[in-house]
């Protein structure tokens, strides 16, 4: 086994032609079933990528909520060529498989891993069949991996230019990346010296925790010590970070603002602030909602604006939990120790508490999996790795079970059902969450 | 107020010359097995102040109202709509914004007064929608449309009673009256011929009669015409043409009744009884229930336009804001997703199309969609029913104590679509029937034939009813009330956010400690 990953030609090899499978396997599927392989999200952006090409603005499709980028990338869809019209998914596929090089590479530097044992957890995303699956059927899930890892890389890296370039583009594909702004900014620590060997080496290994402000409280509470923690802090890194993804962050929002004006706003960002989320959901707020929407919508308005929303309940407040650990709590306790972890625990953090949450959101997290795995103590500790396990399969199975009582059976599951499904659910995930932030906070400081 | 009455029997009813006799002043009729229509046209002073200041504002209104009783109809009245009320209006052109909004309420306003209180009807704007927004045709209609499903015309009965009709006019209580046991009713009223014109149809006698008995007398003050027909009607050499034949009378005017034998091109077209389609949805259907159409396969021949006559069978659907079909997953070209429906094409769809909304967020009534349907191929020898299926999808109800809500879903109207010779001019037919949402969706010069809907199961509705799963919600100390829910997630979400936190606070406090004494490795397993 150890032997097929000292050939990476193999791994790779193979991550590509599963990929390569399925697209034909679905290009099959979908030439001979009605019931079709092909994501209908996937039809969503290639209808919109078809009212590009035509001149007209990709909001014209209904539920197109992306920035316009995504339908200009599949414009080939539009090309009347044989096999083009998957080239979106093939689009997706690649980003996978960089995605995993990305990962391999990063492994490597953070956990000063060797290049097969590196390739070895990559292969958890590269060969994963959920994550083929899910870009071979188009969704865009895989550009994010990719531009996610390669965020990461970037700044493991030191490239921060790169870095806040694809933070800023990260941010205007899908927003929830802002969240790794944080945690890289508190990272990127002026005293640490600029170079990849800075990076993490293996758990077993003892290593002095470098001289920290932070950790020394008591000697900073003077004044001159809060000034100079400040100025310690502004470093031309993070400046230089902060204005660059800020600057592509404003420049493409402002491109795309000028080409499609408010459907832009509207259905990019917007769209989130005003959403109902009424719908059947993972997340353990989804049953809140539809009572909360259904009891405020008495009027007769079209349009569920902010001022019709939720009726001024708890699920107005849902932001607090979330940002509170995802933005301000997990960086700063765990940022320094261990980057990709932290960005796994946030991203764990902002999913779970999100106030909607589809399968599509659990691959969000799952690219940042592999830099966790190696030291987690579900590894180390098999019983409680099979518990969090069964946990949260059992949680997911129970959920689903009754969305298929609910979605297929007519069978009304919303309550108890759903409703406790979901609060287990997210019961699982909060222990893991607990979980994991223990690992990482008993790494090592670096 | 003119009135003109036509029965028509067909070939096989039974008719003799005393059935029906003519004097005077009044025509008496008996037993007479029949189907029967009923127009009266109103002229502005004949109306009650409310009524035509509405109409005012209209540049055109019509109103079709059908049964959810399952009725049979008869050549020249073959045209359907689906069960319920619908609505089809277009405001005075140019009228001033402030002064035109005025009117779009007033026109509701009006609507409930007449119709019904309870009308989902807010205004115009709020509540109609709009004609087609895919449609690939030409199309004709009202700037406005308004559907809702109105089992009983009792209110309409009322307020002519007490509106229209003169204090002691007791024929026209008694002829108000009528419309209790009507299968549909048609209100037209145009700004350019300034006439409010009202019909109803009877297919049969009211029921326990053994047929029409009455007596028909000529208008009291003597100005208004009160025309009779006795008619049937039969198939013209022209298969774009329609021929009757029979009796005709204007009462007090006339002596005798006059034979008469007329043909006239028309739109609508019967077919024979045993075109018939039943309209079911898969018991267990989910959030997605299916509509399946289905037709006996003997009944499905196109129907005898000209050899040349390109004929298409469509359904049109009224769909209730709680039930809405995907526009994009059905007009989809795909074959394989068509065949598998026994569709062809979307047509047409308008209205309510979100995805996504929750049914308390729709504010108008629904939508309506024209689909055209495969019919077998003449090498298919099945002997089986010919099953159409029309995928749709539920919206999210308000909560319920139950956990579900009905949807009550009017069957379609299904039809064949030909095209008719170059020149046919079927607005000179003298029963011509426009306005009814689908038909102006086809060109001018199609003739359509309607199959029979035929409900199977007892009741003999046209609608069906759908439990919609929705929030179990028990007020008043149950156990799932909306305060356990609310507390309930608040709870566990406090719960959950406290236990991470306190991870959290457990490596803060660690790494505090090992600035102090340097690394501990084994502090993680303390923390678990």
């Amino acid at each position: 086994m150890a032997s097929l990953f000292r050939t990476p030609s193999l791994i790779y090899g193979a991550a590509i032609a599963f990929r390569v499978i399925l697209l034909f396997y679905g290009a099959w599927q979908d030439a001979h079933s009605p019931v079709k392989y092909t994501d209908i999200d996937y039809m969503v952006f290639t209808d919109a990528s078809r009212y590009v090409s035509r001149g007209d603005s990709p909001y014209a499709r209904d539920t197109y909520r992306y920035t316009p980028l995504l339908a200009w990338m599949l414009l080939p869809t539009t090309w009347s060529l044989p096999g083009f019209f998957s080239f979106g998914k093939a689009l997706f596929a690649a980003s996978d498989v960089v995605a995993g090089w990305l990962l391999s590479k990063s492994l490597i530097l953070t956990h000063g891993m060797s290049p097969e044992r590196a390739l070895k957890y990559a292969s958890f995303w590269l060969l994963n069949p959920m994550v083929a699956n899910i870009s071979t059927r188009g969704s865009s899930e895989g550009l994010l991996g990719v531009l996610v890892i390669a965020l990461l890389w970037a700044v493991l890296t030191r490239r921060i230019y790169l870095a806040g370039i694809l933070l800023g583009f990260g941010v205007h594909f899908k927003i929830y990346p802002f969240i790794y702004g944080v945690s890289i900014i508190w990272w990127l620590d002026g005293s640490a010296s600029a170079s990849a060997s800075d990076t993490k080496k293996p758990a077993s290994e003892t290593r002095e925790p470098q001289p920290k402000s932070k950790l020394n409280p008591q000697s900073n509470l003077t004044p001159v010590g809060v000034a100079s923690q400040i100025f310690n802090f502004v470093t031309p890194c993070r400046i230089r970070l902060t204005l660059v993804s800020l600057l592509t962050f404003v420049t493409l929002n402002a491109v795309m603002y000028l080409r499609y004006g408010m459907p832009f706003l509207q259905h990019t960002y917007l769209h989130h602030l005003t959403r109902i989320d009424h719908r059947h959901n993972f997340s353990p707020y989804s049953t809140l909602l539809y009572l909360s929407a259904a009891g405020s919508g008495s009027g007769s308005s079209i349009n569920a604006s902010p001022g019709q929303g939720p009726s001024g309940g708890f699920e107005s407040l849902a932001f607090i939990p979330q940002l509170l650990l995802s933005v301000i709590l997990i960086p700063l306790i765990l940022g320094k120790r261990d980057l990709p972890g932290t960005m796994l625990a946030q991203t764990f953090a902002f999913v779970t508490f999100n106030k909607v949450c589809t399968s599509q959101y659990f691959l969000w997290y799952l690219i940042f999996l592999p830099f966790y795995l190696p030291t987690s103590s579900l590894l180390q500790n098999p019983r409680l790795g099979i518990s969090v396990a069964a946990a949260w399969v059992v949680g997911q199975a129970l959920w689903l079970q009754q969305g298929f009582n609910l979605e297929f059976l007519g069978i009304s599951s919303f309550a108890p059902g759903l409703f406790l499904a979901s609060l287990g659910f997210f019961a699982v995930n909060c222990w893991v969450l607990g979980i994991i932030v223990g690992d990482i906070g008993g790494s090592l400081v670096l | 107020m003119r009135q003109r009455t036509t029965f028509i029997q067909k070939s096989t009813a039974p008719f003799s010359p005393s059935q029906a006799t003519l004097t005077q002043d009044a025509l008496t009729i008996q037993n007479l097995d029949a189907a029967r229509e009923e127009r009266v046209t109103f002229s502005f002073d004949e109306l009650p102040s409310e009524v035509w200041q509405v109409l005012r504002a209209c540049h055109q209104i019509h109103i079709r109202w059908a049964s959810s009783r399952a009725y049979e109809t008869v050549s020249p009245f073959s045209s359907r709509v689906s069960p319920g009320i619908h609505v089809f209006f277009s405001p005075v052109e140019g009228a001033a914004v402030g002064e035109g909004e005025g009117a779009t309420e007033s026109v509701c306003v009006l609507l409930k007064k007449v119709f019904d209180d309870g009308l989902g009807c807010e205004s115009v704007e709020k509540s109609f929608i709009t004609p087609p927004i895919l449609s690939t045709r030409f199309a004709s209609t009202a700037a406005y449309q308004f559907y809702e499903l109105l089992p009983s015309l009792e209110n309409l009965v009322t307020y002519i009673q007490q509106k229209i009709c003169g204090r002691d006019d007791e024929e026209c209580f008694r002829r108000a009256e009528l419309i209790r046991s009507a299968d549909s009713i048609d209100i037209n009223y145009d700004s350019i011929s300034h006439a409010l014109t009202m019909s109803g149809f009877w297919s049969s006698a009211p029921e326990g009669q053994k047929g029409w008995s009455e007596i028909i007398r000529k208008h009291e003050g003597g100005t208004d015409q009160v025309e009779v027909g006795l008619l049937g009607a039969d198939k013209a050499s022209e298969p774009e043409e329609i021929k009757m034949g029979g009796l005709l009378a204007a009462i007090g005017k006339e002596k005798e009744l006059k034979p008469a034998l007329f043909s006239f091109p028309a739109r609508h077209h019967l077919l024979p009884d045993d075109a018939r389609y039943s309209v079911t949805f898969s018991p267990s259907t989910g959030l997605h229930p299916t509509m399946t159409i289905s037709m006996a396969r003997s009944s499905l021949e196109q129907p005898q336009a000209r050899p040349d006559a390109a004929c298409a069978l469509h359904a049109y659907l009224t769909l209730p804001s709680s039930v809405f079909g995907d526009k994009y997953q059905l007009s989809t070209t795909d074959p394989l997703f068509l065949n598998s429906h026994n569709l062809v094409a979307l047509r047409a769809v308008a209205g309510e199309t979100d995805l996504e909304a929750p049914d308390w967020f729709v504010s108008r009534w629904g939508s309506n969609w024209l689909l055209e349907l495969d019919s077998p191929s003449e090498s298919d020898q099945s002997s089986e029913d010919w099953n159409v299926t029309i995928p749709l999808h539920l919206r999210y109800l308000r909560p319920s104590e139950s956990g579900y809500r009905a949807a009550s879903i009017p069957w379609p109207v299904v039809f064949w679509a030909c095209t008719a010779e170059d020149g046919t001019k079927m607005s000179m037919n003298p029963f011509d029937r426009v306005n009814l949402g689908w038909e102006g969706l086809f060109g001018p010069r199609t003739m359509f034939y309607q199959l029979h809907p035929s409900p199977g199961h007892g009741d003999g509705v046209l609608v069906e009813e759908l439990d919609v799963p929705v929030l179990t919600l028990k007020e008043g100390g149950s156990v799932f009330g909306s305060q356990v829910i609310e507390l309930g997630t608040v709870a566990v979400i406090v719960l959950g956010f406290l236990w991470v936190l306190w991870k959290l606070g457990l490596v803060a406090r660690s790494s505090g400690i090992r600035s102090q004494q340097g690394q501990r490795t084994d502090k993680r397993d303390k923390a678990e």
